[in-house]
């Protein structure tokens, strides 16, 4: 038995009242498909006072062209934008990814929003909370000890999301609605790299929306690690979105996930007008090691996860370019 | 198969494809579990956990927990000083820790409270003081000269050490032409089965009586041991095993939180439901053990193997549990598949700080066939034979077969299997000109129908089933055997179909209620089809004795000129004869309802010989063998192994029911994949890291290989109708099955499993020279 903590529920109908009442009480959590939060709340991985349910406003549910781009509400289910068609045909990588979280039923009731903003995990953290406190608890919550890095003074919890990377390589922005205005960021910019605080929305702003611009050439993909084909959130996770011009890469994007405590964009100017090879491959994998810093946040060893996240990224860009 | 069909075939009878009687129950989800039942006014229990994997308790205080409002009860270990085990020669558990805590998740204290908030609420006001001790993880740590001992009685924490020899070894290794040795690790495993752990503890003051709901293959044995921990007679308990989500060993014994639930309704004196988490059923373990096998075999030039020594050590968590037989059985179960001249065997069962181990689907044999059969796999590959050929020239000479563990074989389908496997996977045209990155690989394996020994109720039959015939014509089949979804009721219910020739919908079961039910020693072992299967088939024929008799006196004909035709009893040769319903009242005439008891006895000569040491154990009356081929691919960017197709061929002695018995064996092999591929527990410091189903990598249905199953039936002339084993001599198989299959996929050959992403990884950068 775990018994959820007590808390106010709500199920606002409009956007604005959703904000509103975020805006009104700090400690309030926003819950779509439950899928990340109420596991974690069964847990005892936080009391929040309030539960504000998303799933009755109607807006954030829809997929709509907005001018040449393509609008996603924050409150489409996975399984929803995996199928949409114009999902499939536009940005079948966004379909791809969708596709690589967890399982079925989780998808169908899991959403954009709640998969972009879900928790970083760490094997310290993701445990009850009769282990946690057996172990001291940990800096991410109630304590003031990281267990991954010793001594150290921010949490290294790791982002584990599927989508978020394979919308950073195409570009997508963030739409995010606030009490007193709505803003537009890149889809990188919602995230900082810190495992207890990694989003950047402020105390009553919401995801509301993510909008993709057109695809423009560039042909994307999405590559997962991890020991089972279903369930298992990524060990490692590379998107990749490639423009080639004859025999030069005239724009690639690469953003990794399960690595870090955000899902980071790799530096890949270097790489931009030359031809893939081994020395681009090498470039490549020096950029990845620059940025990647995998530590032992999950079970599965950290050697691996560096090692295999350079391997999907040096056959993802290779595959991409070979399709022209 | 359409309705039709199913009609034509008389579903319950003998070999004809039979839906288990209760299975709309569970696909509709009428059926209720344990945590399902109605508990209107149950107080609700908690179990306070150890937080050190091996301490001392200094002082427990619970003033404050017993103060709080709608706190009923507070149980520690005061409260029970007599600790359990499910052997008699090795209880050294208590249901809340006294003296000491072992493990990291060892029960300290124990609340029931009006509700789940309050109870944990309790918890967390109860104030432990520990002594922190030295902790041992793995068994080499734990056999360490100087280590801190973890039971008094145990100084060099070795909870049995095992040593044996049959035939001449050291002759056999020099008359080989090739001696090979090698040793492997086996990661420790976990059943994973889906129901967590709980129970419904209901007690009334007034008499004294305790009625136990509960998650258990054995309600008998949690009978036995609540009445010796509780210090009171058997008779004032009723277990009822409600319907079970699974067991795979991890329930053939009483657990602590069954006697914790029952401390704790007697001391409130009244109900108490104990639910536990899915983290807190890991630490209820009882596991497969963490493993290393060093084996050693001894091949002529024709493959014929001349001598075996295996030698294996588990480190079985913080009590004996089954640890003194799992590790008897990685001995006993190198006889009796293949003929060996000579075989030694030595075994160190050890303590560790974890979770105890315990009995799981295998039990004892996975880890030593898998390591044997690789090996055998290997010294095939440098004497250029084929993995087959192998198999074939060491195979059993003749039938019957007593083995030097004086075990005796009286079907033996294995030669058949091997033909079956061999055909279907197109091995002859296919094995070593598999594309890169696949491969094909083959073993084999076998397992007990039942152990003819029990620790418990010796002397007894090993099986007793009464059958229930009353003035409605309804048959009610009583049976203390617990089906925990392996379908014993239905195989129950169709001995009795198959005998009388009834109508299947006139058959009931009602299975393991102790103030209903016949004692039965439970569902571990492989025994129940065997055993129980056999005691029905007896209660029937006797049944069936009777209505002969009664239509024979109405008739006003003798006994012996009655025919029986499906539900119909006529003199021979003469029309229409007598309706079901009729020779029932016949029947009841001067008698009134009846009740027979059929019963089963294993035969002396099948339990062991005493000049045998350890021969009790292993004893058994048949075994079942498989033979399997799995074809797998690497993707060497990933590290990834995909199982994409088994062909098993098991020798079953018997279908009884070919649909429940594919099933069995699809999840036997299905299990032996989940411990090949991905399954590990993991400990961190003592702190179990796997206790949920995303760290504990149980696969899921993308990663299920297609497995075509090809029955066997060698018709064992001891077995219910020729029935034997089913559902767990295929298991072991594939493991090195798969082990071989990636040698030929990638040149690598695994000596750790499970065959991990990371591991194979390794593997391959070993390969490559990758530094």
């Amino acid at each position: 038995m775990n018994l959820l903590p007590d808390f106010r529920f709500h199920r606002p109908e409009t956007l604005e009242a959703a904000v509103q009442i975020k805006a009104a009480t700090p400690d309030a959590r926003f819950v779509a498909g439950g899928t990340d939060l109420l596991v974690n709340l069964r847990r005892g991985l936080g009391e929040p006072s309030d539960l504000i349910d998303l799933t009755a406003v109607a807006d954030l549910a829809a997929i709509r062209r907005d001018g040449d781009a393509l609008w996603l509400g924050a409150g489409v289910t996975l399984a929803d934008l995996a199928r949409h068609p114009d999902v499939v045909a536009g940005y079948p990588a966004v379909a791809e990814a969708a596709l690589a979280v967890a399982g079925p039923t989780h998808r169908a009731a899991a959403t954009l929003g709640g998969n972009l903003c879900q928790d970083t995990r760490c094997v310290f953290y993701n445990q009850s909370d009769w282990w946690r406190d057996g172990n001291g608890w940990c800096l991410k919550y109630k304590g003031d000890k990281c267990h991954v890095v010793v001594k150290s003074d921010r949490c290294y919890a790791t982002y584990h999301g599927d989508v978020a990377p394979t919308l950073m390589v195409l570009d997508a922005e963030a739409v995010v609605a606030g009490p007193d205005r709505v803003r537009r960021v890149k889809i990188a910019d919602l995230y900082r790299e810190s495992g207890a605080e990694h989003l950047t929305l402020a105390a009553g702003e919401m995801l509301a929306a993510v909008v993709l611009p057109p695809p423009g050439g560039r042909r994307a993909a999405y590559a997962k690690a991890r020991v089972r084909d279903s369930v298992d959130f990524p060990l490692a996770g590379v998107a990749v979105s490639l423009k080639r011009d004859g025999d030069v890469i005239a724009d690639l994007r690469i953003a990794i996930t399960g690595t870090n405590s955000a899902p980071l964009l790799i530096d890949t100017a270097d790489l931009i007008g030359r031809s893939w090879d081994d020395s681009a491959a090498g470039d490549l994998a020096l950029a990845l090691r620059r940025k990647a810093n995998v530590l032992r946040t999950t079970i599965t060893g950290a050697k691996y996860r560096r090692r295999v996240m350079q391997a999907m990224a040096r056959q993802l860009v290779g595959t991409l370019w070979d399709k022209g | 198969m359409s309705i039709r069909q199913l009609r034509k075939t008389h579903v319950g009878q003998v070999g004809v494809r039979t839906p288990l009687i209760d299975g709309v129950e569970k696909v509709t989800g009428r059926a209720k579990y344990t945590a399902d039942l109605p508990a209107t006014g149950a107080l609700a229990g908690r179990i306070l956990r150890s937080p050190h994997p091996h301490a001392r308790i200094v002082s427990i205080d619970t003033s404050a927990a017993a103060a709080l409002e709608g706190v009923v009860a507070v149980c520690t270990g005061d409260d029970c000083k007599v600790p359990f085990g499910v052997l008699p020669i090795a209880e050294n558990e208590y249901p809340l820790a006294r003296e000491k805590v072992r493990y990291r998740g060892d029960p300290v204290a124990a609340v029931a409270a009006v509700d789940e908030a309050t109870a944990a609420r309790a918890l967390k006001l109860i104030r432990v003081e520990y002594e922190k001790l030295p902790a041992y993880f793995t068994a080499q740590k734990a056999m360490a000269p100087g280590a801190t001992t973890i039971h008094a009685e145990k100084p060099n924490n070795v909870l049995r050490e095992v040593h044996a020899e049959f035939g001449d070894s050291e002759a056999g290794f020099k008359a080989a032409d090739l001696v090979r040795e090698k040793t492997y690790s086996f990661a420790e495993v976990n059943h994973a089965h889906l129901e967590p752990n709980a129970t419904l503890a209901e007690y009334d003051p007034e008499r004294g009586h305790l009625t136990i709901n509960t998650t258990t293959q054995v309600p008998y044995y949690v009978q036995l041991k609540v009445a010796q921990c509780l210090e009171i007679e058997e008779a004032d308990i009723r277990v009822v095993k409600p319907f079970v989500g699974g067991g795979f060993g991890a329930r053939t014994e009483c657990l602590h939180f069954e006697i914790i639930a029952a401390l704790l309704a007697r001391k409130a004196g009244a109900t108490v439901r104990l639910l536990q988490t899915r983290e807190e059923t890991f630490l209820a373990h009882r596991g497969r053990p963490d493993t290393t096998v060093t084996v050693k075999l001894g091949m002529t030039r024709e493959g014929k193997l001349t001598a075996c020594h295996l030698q294996a050590t588990q480190a079985g968590g913080a009590y004996a549990s089954y640890g003194i037989i799992t590790i008897l059985y990685t001995g006993a179960l190198l006889h009796g598949i293949y003929e060996i001249p000579a075989i030694k065997h030595d075994g160190w069962r050890v303590y560790t700080n974890t979770p105890p181990c315990g009995a799981q689907r295998g039990h004892g044999t996975v880890d030593a066939r898998a390591a044997f059969e690789a090996l055998m796999n290997d010294m095939a590959a440098e004497l250029g034979l084929d993995a087959f050929e192998v198999r074939r020239v060491n195979l059993l000479p003749s039938i019957p077969y007593t083995t030097a563990y004086a075990q005796r074989v009286m079907s033996y389908g294995l030669p058949e299997c091997l033909d079956k496997v061999m055909k279907a996977s197109r091995w002859a045209e296919r094995r070593g000109k598999m594309p890169k990155g696949r491969g094909l690989g083959l073993a084999c394996s076998h397992f007990v129908s039942g152990t003819t020994t029990p620790k418990h109720w010796t002397g007894e039959p090993h099986a007793a089933v009464n059958l229930r015939l009353d003035f409605d014509g309804g048959l009610t089949v009583l049976t203390g055997a617990a089906d925990i979804g392996q379908g014993s009721n239905t195989m129950a219910a169709q001995m009795v179909a198959e005998v009388l020739g009834v109508n299947w919908k006139r058959i009931r079961v009602i299975s393991a209620d102790s103030a209903l039910t016949p004692k039965d020693n439970g569902s571990y072992s492989s025994r129940v089809t065997f055993m129980v299967g056999n005691a029905a088939i007896d209660a029937a024929n006797q049944l069936k004795t009777m209505l002969v008799e009664a239509a024979a006196r109405k008739l006003d004909a003798k006994p012996e000129d009655i025919e029986v035709d499906g539900e119909i009893y006529r003199v021979v040769g003469q029309d229409p004869g007598l309706p079901f319903h009729e020779v029932v009242k016949a029947a009841l005439v001067d008698t009134g309802p009846i009740t027979v008891k059929g019963t089963f006895t294993s035969p002396t000569e099948f339990m062991g010989d005493k000049k045998v040491r350890g021969s009790a154990i292993g004893a058994t009356m048949g075994f079942c063998y498989a033979a399997q081929v799995v074809e797998c691919s690497i993707d060497e960017v990933t590290g990834k192994v995909t199982a994409h197709k088994v062909w098993a061929a098991v020798d079953v002695g018997r279908a009884l029911n070919p649909l429940s018995v594919e099933g069995q064996i699809q999840g036997g092999i299905w299990m032996g994949m989940g411990q090949a591929m991905s399954e590990e527990t993991r400990f961190d410091d003592g702190r179990m890291m796997h206790g949920n189903l995303l760290d504990y990598r149980v696969p899921t249905m993308i990663e299920s290989p297609d497995i075509e199953v090809f029955i066997v039936e060698s018709i064992d002339p001891n077995g219910p109708f020729g029935a034997k084993e089913a559902s767990e001599g295929m298991l072991a198989g594939f493991l090195p099955a798969v082990m071989d299959a990636v040698h030929e996929a990638a040149g690598i050959r695994p000596d750790a499993l499970p065959l991990t992403p990371e591991r194979i990884t390794e593997m391959l950068d070993i390969r490559d020279g990758v530094q």
